[in-house]
């Protein structure tokens, strides 16, 4: 409905601007699109990343339950794990989360303390940094 | 890893460490000059065999690291170099907070950036390569750093890329020495690395505020032409260019969205590297501000 | 007969930026960008107030535009707030 005042606005009045036009489209029209990552792999980059415990400049350690990289065969400590550990697990485990399947719990959290302990420079650094990262 | 080198590339630094020792050399070789890495923040590529094995038996490169991307194929030894390059894009695509990645060259004249944009084959990296022989300071071949904050654009002068026809033709233009190793018969046909001018490294560091942004396309036969991009459309295609737009949430929406509504597009079709260049030029002359 | 009642989020949690005649737009809770052409930035203004079914709907975008008159304008707006569902901008309340 037409603005009943603007027949009778005086010159030095503004007068309140035209309601834009708007059309509502054919049934079958398109006014959404949602943008989507170009590659679908890059999408969920804590995904892509790892973490090998310990980090191969220090292959053959065992680790400590706090950590901490000790001689193979110390008493107490853990076997170098059977493989990296993705990012995903990494987050869950420092979480407090369950051990990944078929790791021992006891192996995985020496591995939570080993990576809370990584240092910059060391072999699956920027895969923790970015886990800290908030969104 | 038995044989490791360390490098600063822009922002960021890499630790390459391989099995065996050709790769590393390569390196070296091609990225003399480069300065030293900052530890703080480095990435680790690993050039790695796929079983142990691989690594006398038809020798073949998986490449590992901080990021990667299961299911890659590996890489014949000889092709080493295009693994490591491999590794350290990966290391970028996937691991970079601080910046919004576009696949995009970048170059510089004055204070302001050039940006050219497309998939594999449009010429980016080619058109790059030659400007930054005829007066402009090469930012990047590959990756365009757009820095969430500022807005302005970070180098990357990693070594360029060049493949196939474009290797002559630097070639004529570069001395030897700047060159990497010829690679034949990789994934991406035949390659060669060019070191970049020595004024980009030495100037690696200094950010631009960026001025104009391309989309070139080349084929054989196409008549030269330009069409300006509006915003929108010039938003959805770097958000295609980019392998973090999304993950990077509001800061690159804000970014990108800056970066369209205050730097003008164009698209650009040209069938040989001389008109290219010309359009180029004629472009960033015809440019306001 | 009244229909479902449509909801959009308020415009605190989404970002827009115009870019020649389109919406930018960032929807912060689910960290998604949309590029919207109207009428659709115009229904999420309006359902941002408020849910309402489809018939209040047009009422409003009828009053604060000049709707160009059309037919079958209402199956046409439910095709909008379909696009927009599927986009997880509206949500049926």
């Amino acid at each position: 409905m037409k603005n009943p005042r603007d027949d009778r606005q005086g010159p030095e009045i503004r007068e309140p601007s035209r309601r834009h036009v708007l059309a509502l489209g054919a049934a079958a029209a398109s006014t959404v699109v949602t943008i989507k990552p170009a590659m679908a792999q890059t999408a969920a980059s804590v995904l892509n990343c790892q973490i090998p415990v310990p980090a191969p400049e220090a292959a053959g350690s065992y680790v400590a339950s706090d950590g901490s990289l000790v001689p193979p065969g110390t008493p107490g400590a853990v076997p170098p794990a059977m493989r990296p550990l993705t990012g995903e697990e990494a987050k869950q485990l420092l979480r407090g989360g369950p051990a990944p399947a078929g790791m021992d719990s006891q192996a995985a959290q020496a591995y939570a303390n080993y990576i809370r302990r990584l240092q910059a420079g060391m072999s699956g650094f920027t895969c923790y940094a970015s886990l800290q990262m908030p969104r | 890893m038995r044989h490791a080198i360390a490098l600063r590339i822009g922002p960021a630094s890499f630790r390459v460490g391989s099995s065996w020792r050709g790769p590393i050399e390569a390196l070296a070789k091609l990225y003399d000059g480069y300065p030293a890495p900052d530890r703080a923040s480095a990435f680790t590529v690993r050039l790695e065999p796929e079983r142990p094995w691989r690594r006398w038996l038809r020798p073949s490169v998986a490449v590992g690291g901080d990021y990667v991307l299961p299911g890659a194929s590996p890489l014949a030894l000889e092709h080493g170099l295009l693994a490591a390059e491999m590794g350290m894009n990966l290391q970028m695509a996937l691991g970079q907070r601080r910046h919004l990645l576009l696949h995009a060259s970048t170059v510089e004249r004055d204070g302001r950036a050039l940006l050219m944009t497309g998939h594999s084959g449009a010429g980016k990296s080619t058109l790059a390569a030659i400007l930054g022989e005829r007066g402009w300071r090469l930012m990047g071949d590959e990756f365009a750093l757009l820095d969430l904050g500022s807005g302005r654009l970070h180098p990357f002068p990693r070594a360029i890329s060049l493949k196939n026809g474009a290797i002559a033709l630097l070639e004529t233009i570069v001395p030897q020495d700047r060159f990497g190793p010829m690679l034949e018969g990789t994934p991406k046909g035949t390659l060669r690395h060019l070191r970049p001018h020595a004024e980009a490294i030495a100037r690696m560091n200094e950010t631009a505020e960026p001025a104009m942004i391309l989309f070139p396309r080349f084929g054989a036969d196409l008549p030269a032409g330009v069409r300006p991009v509006g915003p929108a459309e010039a938003f959805v295609r770097l958000t295609q260019s980019s392998t973090n737009y999304v993950d990077l949430g509001e800061p690159a929406f804000v970014a990108l969205t800056g970066l369209v509504r205050s730097v003008p597009a164009c698209a650009i079709d040209y069938g040989d590297t001389e008109t290219a260049i010309g359009l180029v030029g004629d472009l960033w002359r015809g440019r306001t501000s | 007969m009244p229909g479902s009642r449509y909801a959009a989020d308020a415009p605190h949690l989404l970002r827009k930026v115009e870019l020649d005649g389109l919406t930018a737009l960032f929807h912060l809770p689910s960290g998604t960008t949309h590029i919207l052409a109207p009428p659709a930035p115009e229904i999420l203004a309006v359902l941002g107030e408020g849910p309402a079914d489809a018939d209040t709907l047009l009422d409003a975008l009828r009053s604060r535009y000049a709707l160009v008159e059309q037919e079958g304008e209402r199956s046409a707006l439910l095709a909008r707030l379909a696009e927009l569902e599927a986009a997880g901008l509206v949500q049926r309340a």
